[in-house]
């Protein structure tokens, strides 16, 4: 197969999977929420609410045409890479504004029962303490543990090569040192996220947050010590090139990355069908109890993707468009993690970077 | 599955709002002694509030007799006192009367506040059910 051919298929899967995802959103989103916003219970069902709907599927589709349309016509003009960037950043910004727009759409419709019902909020009282943090933790220490010690090897190792840039050497190491325990970490946060819940629910509320959370946390966990394991055995490979042991990756490594995406998007399709946006399909028989904490409050909501509240000492809160949690971005340590997750992905970027310039590669 | 609920529209101080659930739960036998509460963080977290609220709440409760809380295990529902000291009987009964003449002050009639006294003494013996959820 041609490089092009290849380029063009990645493209081809990743507008499928992304605008997909974008189509089938709205669909398991829980009740009240339209687009980000939280409109109420029972306005979702009402006429305008179904003609937003209707007009973001139609707006996907054309989305999704675009993107394989500019990005396939610059691949056909001879510069596949392009034509994959140019598409790909087609469809995330394109996505992103057709989101923007009909969240603000949706914003109009809320009525004024809804900012009264943000003001409340339920919690369970008994009910233990969150499932999965074992997995958890024990993926944190063993992916630090392990991709610490495939960093050290990588180091020790280089010496004993023949002429190999330092950087294409350490790199994966590092994306390993960087990326398994923060899988680790997000799995840990996950089992202690906030739960949004539907007070007057009989319970029914609280036991489909707590399923849907503990199925995120023990996906993350899984993903790290896979992403560490697929990491330190690509580093290996890179050590034995270097050594002149092998002369190439060879397939096993593509197949493994293979595995560790179908685990990942196998995985999510089931939680979608299985529990929907925060338990979701589980919680449709409470679905008249209203939504609180937190979730049903526009006002800390920043279009409807950014949480933002210093009194609540909550780090992970559950997203309102999308399926999963995402940070209290007004808890420090919350922040703290973003800063410092930036500032070594930036130094990564900054190490492969370098190593190009200097022509290292 | 008992829940906890506040609403920050109301006048009433939340940490008050969840003080008054939880008594009201532990009087009607919902919560028995020994039974393990959230933590402050977790609790504090689902409702979205900060942590010294929930932290404010606890120590009252302690300081009520109705929790008990250790370092290591947690926050735990307090066995009932086996006998109550002079002088704290004395502060509740004037704490009662106090509310009784509220009560007499508001309108309330005395074949009006008499069955629901009998109500409420008569639910923390028996009905356990009555706080649950809401």
């Amino acid at each position: 197969m041609s490089e092009a051919v290849v380029v063009n298929l990645f493209l081809t899967v990743r507008v499928l999977v992304v605008g997909g995802a974008l189509l089938v959103l709205p669909r398991i989103t829980r009740k009240g929420l339209l687009f980000g916003a939280y409109v109420g219970e029972s306005l979702v069902e009402r006429d305008a609410a179904r003609r937003l709907r209707g007009r973001w599927n139609r707006g996907c589709v054309i989305l999704m045409a675009l993107s394989l349309l500019v990005g396939l016509a610059i691949s056909w003009a001879g510069r596949p890479v392009a034509g994959n960037l140019t598409g790909t950043a087609v469809l995330l910004l394109g996505g992103l504004g057709l989101y923007l727009h009909f969240y603000f759409r949706a914003r109009r419709l809320v009525p004024p029962a809804a900012a009264q019902q943000a003001e409340k909020a339920a919690a369970p009282l008994l009910g233990g303490g969150p499932k999965g943090v074992g997995l958890a933790k024990f993926a944190l220490g063993l992916c630090t543990l392990v991709a610490v010690a495939t960093f050290v090897y990588a180091i020790v190792s280089y010496e004993t090569m023949s002429a190999r840039s330092f950087v294409a050497v350490m790199f994966v190491p590092s994306l390993n040192l960087l990326f398994s325990p923060f899988f680790a970490l997000l799995a840990i946060l996950t089992a202690g996220a906030k739960r949004s819940v539907r007070g007057g629910s009989g319970g029914r509320s609280i036991e489909a947050q707590n399923a849907f959370r503990a199925t995120m946390t023990n996906l993350l966990s899984w993903m790290a010590l896979l992403i560490c394991g697929f990491f330190t055995i690509l580093s290996v490979q890179i050590i034995r090139i270097g050594r002149s042991e092998i002369g190439s990756l060879g397939v096993g490594i593509w197949v493994m990355a293979g595995i560790v995406f179908a685990f990942f998007l196998g995985n999510l399709i089931r939680i979608v069908r299985g529990y929907g946006q925060g338990g979701a399909l589980m919680e449709r028989g409470t679905a008249e109890a209203p939504l609180t904490n937190g979730l049903a409050d526009n006002a800390r909501w920043i279009w409807g993707l950014f949480y933002v509240d210093r009194d609540d000492p909550s780090i992970m809160v559950e997203s309102r468009f999308g399926i999963g949690y995402t940070l209290n971005y007004g808890n420090r340590v919350a922040m703290l993690i973003v800063a410092a997750f930036l500032v070594l992905s930036l130094g990564l970027i900054a190490l492969g970077l370098f190593g190009t310039l200097i022509g290292g590669g | 599955m008992l829940t906890l609920t506040i609403d920050r529209s109301l006048d009433h101080p939340v940490y008050e709002q969840v003080a008054d659930q939880v008594r009201r739960l532990v009087a009607s036998g919902a919560l028995a002694p020994g039974t393990p509460l959230p933590s402050v963080r977790q609790l504090a977290g689902d409702l979205g509030v900060n942590l010294n609220t929930i932290a404010r709440a606890y120590r009252l409760l302690e300081g009520e007799g109705f929790l008990v809380i250790r370092d290591r295990a947690g926050v735990v529902v307090a066995a009932p006192a086996e006998e109550i000291g002079h002088s704290a009987r004395d502060e509740l009964l004037d704490q009662m009367r106090a509310i009784l003449a509220r009560l007499r002050q508001a309108g309330m009639a005395t074949d009006e506040l008499l069955p629901i006294m009998r109500r409420e003494v008569l639910a923390m013996d028996g009905g356990g059910k009555e706080s649950d959820d809401e």
